[in-house]
């Protein structure tokens, strides 16, 4: 059997697309460089699941990745990703600049940075990308700063990692 | 006198390691272990070989098998959405044993109103529930689903004694089946058909907006388990996820229909006459020796009509499969059919795709063309497609195999418009499928316990035939890498492959990419594909209608390679660890023929003098204290001892291809991964050119976290990097230069997107 259908008849969601991976999993990697006053931030999410869950958003084909997809898709990106994927650093919510995004065979990969950020006390990230959709999607956070590693695997009931340092 | 130095010498070389040891020797006492080498042999974890399952991975003299025939008689019943049969089953007891029971599957009662299936699954609510759902759930209706049997009887018509445990039957013989005898006994049965897209399933129907229905029936018989010499009877309950294994055998089918319908299963139809019109009947012929392009048995236009219609006559289609370890169809008024002539070596096999409308033009374009390249390209890595025919059927949402004929979803929109994504998950899916037929429609493993010898061998040979068909929607590149953010993840939440199928946690990766990244890696850098793929064919070959163990296909792929891969095995199938090798320091050494303060200790500690040492040459690290600039231009010839040598001891034409390296490097590597694999070394010289440099995985063997190797090169290097290509799935690459990329990912990225 393909395990790619097979999960998806576990979703009430009868119109679906059609998905090539097998695991339904979104990484995201947060650096704090101190030299540079800057937290990155790479997310790779499934270009098939974005695609799904963005047309359903927006009731459009944005047929992303390939030749027909529409011109302004990183508005689009850009929008989702402010709605799901949030950072408070030192207990305030910081916006983060859209640096540009990368497609990776199945995976599209966003680069996100705050900058000024003299020290980090403390950081949150809350990451509710697909949660809708898809009801195994793990969102995993890895964060790294401050000389420590940490990594927060974040689920539909638990959508916030918090470090305190 | 001197011969006795050099006897002296070479073993103070071999004991320096232990004179270093005996310095650094703790005063507590330390633990003892058992043998914790990677490169331990897989002796205690594989199953001690015996005469049926042999140590050399093939089967042995007293392997056997049973085989099963079955005669059906199926009828459909649209209106209902009912499926009535009657088989009588012939089984032959060809093992040693005396048997006292059968086990039969029941794969239907997976969907009966008691069935356990959904006791056994944890977590909260679902996020919605669709008011069907919601009634079955909770309201007290629940889908009447699961077999109806209606009797068992033997040969004579003698009620049998059976007894049902869920998804398992046990059959009373009325006296045990001895050795090579056989016991006819028959069954009859219906059951709901449920609706697949409401209900998951592999089998079932798919409703219509028009009214019609394609119904993809499977698992639909009461079939006998295996009984094997590993297991006995496999008679593991059926959950729901992990698949199944049967016996091989005859199966003569008979199947009445509405009839407009078009059908096709396992097997060949044996009245195409009865069932097809005349014109259709000609095609089908004429589809026999259509080697370039496929070509219409049953017309889009003909299938449009006959979805307008409704007949209440019924027609019967006669099928007949031999040797086949499993028996399915499809069929409904919807279906248009197209067909090509595959040629393997001397024979000839027919691809064929059945599909509605709907799933135009997407699927006239590609499926029946799809099957025939995985046909050859399975066949070029196994042995040649064995059965006449492989069908792919469009089915909503489904991806699953059974034997010549298997279900694949795809359709393009309203419009029939379909994107690059649409056509690579179809071509995936197809292939996938279609690959099935080997794996493990043929090579018989057993899927309930080892969803990756089917899945994961699967995944593995269908990268092959994807790239095949279409090498820049299915690009090779990055194969193991997708694999590394899988292996990198949480601890709790990855199973070793060599976990049963019903416990592993992320089923896709676990079953399905993982082995089949850790075959690609094995092929393509660990043995190398012709090495790989004779092994790998000598397994496909030895258990081709059998019944494999996970110990055949390992001890199968060291036999026909000479290469032992325990150590392969064992990090990559039996744990959860991944791989992170990387290059933690370089140092640059010079010649000398001074001896270094090292040759003085090592004379010292056997009792010698400086003097005594035989002339030789000595290497030192530019951070050392004996290290002076004047060495840096000096080359190994400038020194008479190997000048006077090489003078000596070669002809002429011999010095002309002598070359001394004018660098030596000390690489140190490091590996901060669980796994053992090979170095993959990339050196990058002054002037720009580059070189490639693979130490095989044993490096390891003696240290297991680090690594020292000396690299003498005629150039300067400027920068080295490990698995350049990203081939054996190192999770952290962050170490895998030298000098250290200062410059994050992000970083360059950053910086290219301010360029660009």
């Amino acid at each position: 059997m393909k395990f790619k259908k097979y999960l998806t008849l576990l979703l009430l969601v009868p119109l679906f697309a059609f998905t090539l991976h097998k695991y339904y999993i979104s990484l995201c990697e947060i650096e704090y460089v101190e030299e540079q006053k800057s937290l990155q931030i790479t997310l790779g999410i499934f270009i098939n699941d974005l695609e799904f869950t963005l047309n359903k958003d927006y009731e459009k084909t944005l047929n992303l990745a390939t030749k027909q997809e529409v011109k302004d898709i990183d508005a689009y990106y850009l929008n989702y990703l402010r709605e799901h994927f949030k950072i408070s650093i030192n207990n305030e919510p910081k916006i983060y600049d859209y640096i540009g995004k990368e497609y990776d065979n199945d995976i599209v990969r966003f680069y996100l940075e705050i900058s000024n950020i003299k020290e980090l006390k403390s950081i949150e990230v809350t990451n509710t990308s697909l949660f809708r959709d898809f009801e195994n999607q793990q969102n995993i956070i890895k964060i790294k700063a401050n000389n420590s590693n940490k990594t927060f695997y974040l689920t539909p009931n638990n959508v916030k990692g918090f470090l305190n340092y | 006198m001197k011969k006795k130095l050099i006897l002296i010498l070479s073993i103070v070389a071999v004991s320096t390691s232990f004179y270093g040891q005996e310095i650094q020797q703790p005063k507590e006492k330390q633990q003892a272990h058992y043998n914790v080498s990677k490169f331990k042999q897989l002796n205690q974890e594989l199953p001690t070989p015996n005469k049926q399952h042999t140590a050399s991975g093939a089967p042995g003299y007293e392997y056997t098998q049973q085989q099963v025939d079955y005669k059906m008689n199926i009828v459909l019943d649209e209106d209902n959405n009912r499926l009535f049969g009657e088989e009588t089953i012939t089984y032959h007891n060809n093992s040693k044993d005396n048997l006292d029971y059968l086990w039969v599957q029941l794969d239907q009662n997976m969907r009966a109103p008691n069935s356990k299936t959904n006791a056994i699954k944890g977590g909260g609510p679902d996020a919605l529930y669709s008011a069907s759902k919601f009634t079955k759930l909770f309201m007290g209706k629940p889908f009447q689903g699961g077999f109806n049997i209606e009797y068992i009887t033997d040969a004579s018509g003698n009620n049998l004694n059976y007894m049902i445990n869920s998804t398992m039957m046990r059959v009373d013989l009325p006296k045990p089946l001895t050795s090579d005898e056989k016991f006819i006994f028959n069954i009859k049965w219906w059951y709901n058909i449920n609706d697949y897209t409401a209900i998951r399933g592999r089998s079932g129907y798919e409703p219509f907006p028009d009214g019609n229905n394609l119904y993809i029936i499977a698992q639909f018989f009461p079939r006998l388990a295996v009984y094997n010499n590993v297991e006995g009877w496999q008679n593991m309950q059926f959950w729901g996820h992990s698949e199944f294994a049967l016996e091989f055998g005859n199966y003569e089918v008979s199947i009445t229909t509405p009839k407009d319908y078009i059908l096709n299963g396992t097997g060949v139809v044996q009245n195409p006459k009865d069932v097809f019109s005349k014109k259709q009947y000609k095609r089908y012929v004429e589809a026999n020796t259509s080697y370039d392009n496929p070509v219409f048995i049953v017309t889009p236009e003909e299938a449009l009509e006959a979805e307008k219609g409704r007949s209440d006559k019924t027609k019967i289609w006669k099928m007949y499969a031999e040797n086949v370890r499993d028996f399915a169809f499809a069929t409904s008024r919807k279906l248009i059919w197209d067909a090509m002539a595959v040629k393997l070596n001397d024979k000839t096999v027919m691809a064929y795709s059945l599909y509605p409308n709907e799933g135009n033009p997407l699927w006239e374009e590609h499926s029946t063309r799809v099957v025939a390249n995985t046909l050859k390209v399975y066949s070029e890595h196994t042995f040649d497609y064995p059965y006449p025919q492989a069908t792919s059927i469009n089915a909503k949402q489904q991806g699953m195999e059974y034997p010549m004929i298997c279900w694949n979803f795809g359709r393009p929109n309203a419009e029939g418009k379909y994107t690059e994504r649409t056509k690579k998950g179809m071509i995936g899916v197809v292939t996938h499928e279609v690959g099935h037929n080997f794996f493990p429609m043929i090579v018989n493993s057993d899927e309930r316990q080892w969803t990756w010898m089917d899945e994961g061998i699967n995944s593995f040979v269908e990268i092959l035939a994807e790239y095949k068909y279409d090498a820049e929607l299915f690009p090779m590149k990055g194969k193991p890498k997708d694999i590394t953010r899988y292996m990198s993840g949480d601890q709790d939440k990855i199973s070793p492959i060599m976990s049963q199928g019903g416990t592993i946690f992320n089923f896709g990766a676990n079953a399905y990419a993982k082995p089949a990244a850790g075959l690609y890696i094995l092929r393509q850098t660990i043995m190398g594909p012709e090495l790989f793929d004779y092994a790998f064919k000598t397994y496909a070959k030895r258990w081709a209608f059998k019944h494999p163990t996970p110990a055949d296909f390992f001890r199968s792929m060291e036999d026909a390679s000479a290469m032992d891969l325990d150590w392969f095995w064992r990090g990559w199938f039996y744990t959860t660890g991944n791989n992170d090798i990387g290059i933690k320091e370089v140092k640059k050494y010079y010649v000398t023929d001074k001896p270094t303060e090292r040759a003085e200790n090592m004379a010292k500690a056997y009792g010698i003098t400086v003097d005594q040492l035989p002339a030789s040459l000595y290497l030192v690290s530019e951070d050392s204290k004996e290290f002076n600039k004047d060495l840096k231009n000096k080359n190994p010839e400038d020194y008479n001892l190997l000048n006077d040598y090489i003078k000596k001891n070669f002809s002429s034409e011999e010095k002309a291809t002598l070359k001394a390296p004018k660098y030596f490097y000390e690489l140190v590597f490091e590996k901060p991964g669980d796994l053992v694999m090979p170095i993959i070394v990339e050196f990058t010289y002054e002037d720009g050119t580059k070189e490639r440099k693979q130490y095989p995985a044993e490096i390891w063997r003696l240290n297991d976290k680090e690594v020292t190797k000396v690299f003498p090169s005629s150039k300067a290097i400027s920068k080295i990097t490990i698995d350049p290509d990203e081939q054996t799935a190192d999770v952290d690459i962050t170490n895998n230069s030298w000098p250290k990329n200062k410059e994050t990912k992000f970083e360059k990225f950053k910086r290219n997107q301010i360029k660009g």
